[in-house]
Order: C-alpha cells, then structure tokens, then sequence
C-alpha cells in the first residue's frame, strides 16, 4: 500500500485554491447560466400550456357562442319587445298620458295617474329594470265599461300588474263609480 | 555494471513537481467539467430556444384566435343574460293575476235585490287575492239573500280560483226599506270578504290536499 505523496504547504495551497475555483465555477453556473435558462424554460412551457389549452377552450366557446345565437334566437325578439314597451325618456313623461289615452279610448274620461314610487326589482337579472307603482284614479266609470277596459289593459300591457283594486259607488252619480287603481309597471332603464 | 550519475536530478525532481501541480491538476479538471457544462448548457438552450419558437407560433395563432373568442364569450355572456331576463320577465308576464276575469265573476253574481257598493281588492306578494265587498241586499228576507249572494259567490269564485274562501264579515239590517218591484221590502247591509289564490300558486300544503283528491 503506497502512502499519498505528502503535499508540500504551497501544494496544499494551490489545492485549496482549485477546490475554491471549483466551488465558483459550479455556484456561476448554476446561478447565471443555468438557473435562469431553466427558470425562463418553465415559464415558457407553462405559458404554452396555457395558450393550448385556451386555443382548445376557444374552439368550444365559438361552438358554444354560436349555438347560444341559434337557441336564443326567440329569447332575444321577446326581449326586445319587452325593451319596446318602454319609450325613451322618463317614465313619469310617457306613462300616465299613455294611460290616460287608453282609458279614454276605453269610454273612460278624467283619468289621473300619479307615480307612488320606484325601486330595483328583486330579481337579480332583472337589473336592468324598474318598478314602478302607479296611482290611477278613474273618477266617472261605468262598472261595465271598466271590467272590459281593465282586461284591454292586462291584455294591451303585459309588464304591468294591478295590485290593489277599489271601486265606490258614488251616492251623487249612480251611474258612475270611482275607481282607484294601484299598478306595478316594470320599465327599462335607459 | 556502470555507475551512472544523474546530474540532472533536479531539473528531474522538479519537472514532476509541474507535472502534479494541483492547480494546474485542478485547471484542467475545472476546464474539463466546464466544457461538459457548457455542452449541457448548449443543449439545454438549443432546446429552450426551439420551444420559444414553438410558442411564438402558438402565441401568433392565439393572437389571431383571441379577439374573436372574447367576442363570442361577451356575446353568450350578453345573450346568456338575456336568456335569463327574458325568462324571468316571462315567469312576471305569466304569473299576473287578472282582475278583469273576477270583476266578470263578481258581477255574474250579483242579483237584481244585490247593491254592489264597495269592491276593494288587494294582491299580496304571496299572490293571496283579498276582496272586500260591501252593499245591501234586499228582499223579504234580506239576510238569506245576502247569504245567497255569498254562497253564490262562493260557488262561482271557487270554479275559477284556489283557496277560495268567502265570509261575512258583517251582516246588519237596516232600518229604511227600499222599493224592489214596487215593493217595499226590507234591506240588510253586508260585509263581505273574499280569499283567492290564482290556480297554480296554491301553498304546498293545498297542493298535496288537491292533488290528493284528485287521484281520489
């Protein structure tokens, strides 16, 4: 058994030095060279990942997309002509001479409406929307003529609903009864 | 055998010593390994280098294909909402109670002996219709026919509605007769009221009740 040939100091030195080097050159090539080309590696893989699998996604959502147009094709004309009923500009402008008019085509004069109020509906898809509650006073009404002219009205105005309904009879007029009417009226912001 | 002198020794002895120098050892293995390194590290770039080639195309294809799919998911996303409004502006539209079809019932029942005063109508959110009908009616026996009226009431209502319930709520004779046929007779004034639900919007509890006397 051969014993290793003893170093000298500067021997010892010089080994030291080259275990040192060694040690930098692994630390640079680790930190400068190949730690960063591995780093931008994966992130180049990961976002590859992600745009295949969008690219696949997008196929789906197109189809999907297009399929949606097909079937909501009747969805979307009931819309707009819900949207239709409501006439640009204030609400308070628009619909009480509205009202006023088809009562009055209805034989049924001297109406008065006022707005109650108005609110959000409760419906969270229906955000786009507004109630809002009518006071209508029909003074001089023939009971007859106003159980047709309300069926015209739930026929003629499918967003509004009546909610409380009143009718008196009027110990001066006996032709005539005073009706007081509550309606909800549900109507596009714009 | 010839005595041979090395004169050289030194020179000997200490090109040995350059010959194992560590650090000249330890340059040339720190060379070698780096050469690998570097051959490693070409590797690994070359293969880095066609992957960001590979995803510039994707990145390219996906450029063309990005403006059209957020158009197609903001479109489904307005028509999907759409969708949903619609549906729900058609569960308000369907669901409305009438009142035309009552004032139709109330008036069918009211006799010739019946005075209609009062009609005061109430829907509440949970869809309970409330009816309070106020008159008189007269007869020779005023208060039968004000129960006929009722019961009438009753009858008819309850063809149409659910959950229908009609009361008295008062029933008084009055002291001045009126003329009927040309003939006085006494009046009695009522008070009546009316409960109604729209068919369909029965409470779960009379739904099972009717569903169970249907198959009955």
């Amino acid at each position: 058994m051969s014993a290793l040939p003893k170093l000298s100091k500067e021997q010892i030195q010089k080994v030291i030095l080259s275990g040192m080097g060694f040690c930098l050159l692994i630390y640079i090539y680790f930190t400068f060279f190949l730690g960063p080309l591995n780093r931008s590696r994966t992130a180049m893989e990961r976002r590859m990942a992600d745009l295949q699998n969008k690219l696949r996604n997008s196929k789906t959502e197109l189809r999907r997309a297009s399929s949606l147009e097909v079937t909501a094709g009747d969805a979307t004309s009931r819309y707009a002509a819900m949207e239709g009923l409501t006439p640009e500009g204030a609400p308070i402008a628009w619909f009480p001479p509205r009202i006023k008019t088809f009562f009055g085509e209805q034989k049924i004069d001297k109406a008065v409406v006022r707005l109650d109020r108005n609110a959000d509906l409760k419906e969270p898809e229906l955000s786009d929307w507004t109630r809002y509650s009518w006071l209508i006073t029909l003074p001089e009404a023939d009971f007859a003529a106003f159980g047709k002219a309300i069926a015209a009205l739930e026929n003629a105005e499918p967003l509004l609903w009546i909610e409380r309904l009143t009718i008196h009879a009027q110990p001066d007029q006996l032709q005539f009864q005073q009706v007081d009417l509550v309606a909800a009226n549900i109507v596009k912001k714009k | 055998m010839a005595l041979q002198i090395n004169l050289l020794h030194e020179e000997f002895t200490q090109e040995r010593q350059r010959k194992r120098d560590p650090l000249k050892l330890g340059m040339m293995a720190l060379g070698a390994v780096g050469g690998v390194m570097l051959l490693f590290y070409g590797g690994k770039a070359y293969q880095t280098l066609s992957l960001k080639n590979r995803l510039s195309g994707v990145e390219q294809e996906w450029a063309k294909v990005e403006p059209q799919v957020t158009k197609a998911q903001k479109r489904a996303q307005e028509l999907q909402g759409i969708i949903t409004a619609s549906n729900v502006l058609d569960q308000l539209v369907e669901n409305r109670f009438f009142w035309a079809p009552v004032l139709q019932t109330v008036a069918g029942c009211v006799a010739p002996n019946i005075q209609l005063t009062n009609f005061d109508g109430t829907l509440s959110e949970d869809k309970l219709v409330r009816i309070a009908l106020e008159g008189t009616a007269a007869g020779t026996e005023p208060r039968a026919a004000a129960e006929e009226f009722r019961q009438l009431l009753s009858e008819k209502v309850g063809e149409g509605y659910s959950q229908v319930d009609v009361q008295f709520k008062s029933l008084e004779d009055l002291d001045a007769p009126v003329m009927l046929a040309e003939t006085s007779v006494p009046v009695a004034r009522y008070s009546i009221l009316i409960s109604l639900r729209p068919r369909g919007e029965e409470t779960p509890a009379t739904k099972a009740q009717n569903e169970a006397s249907e198959k009955k």
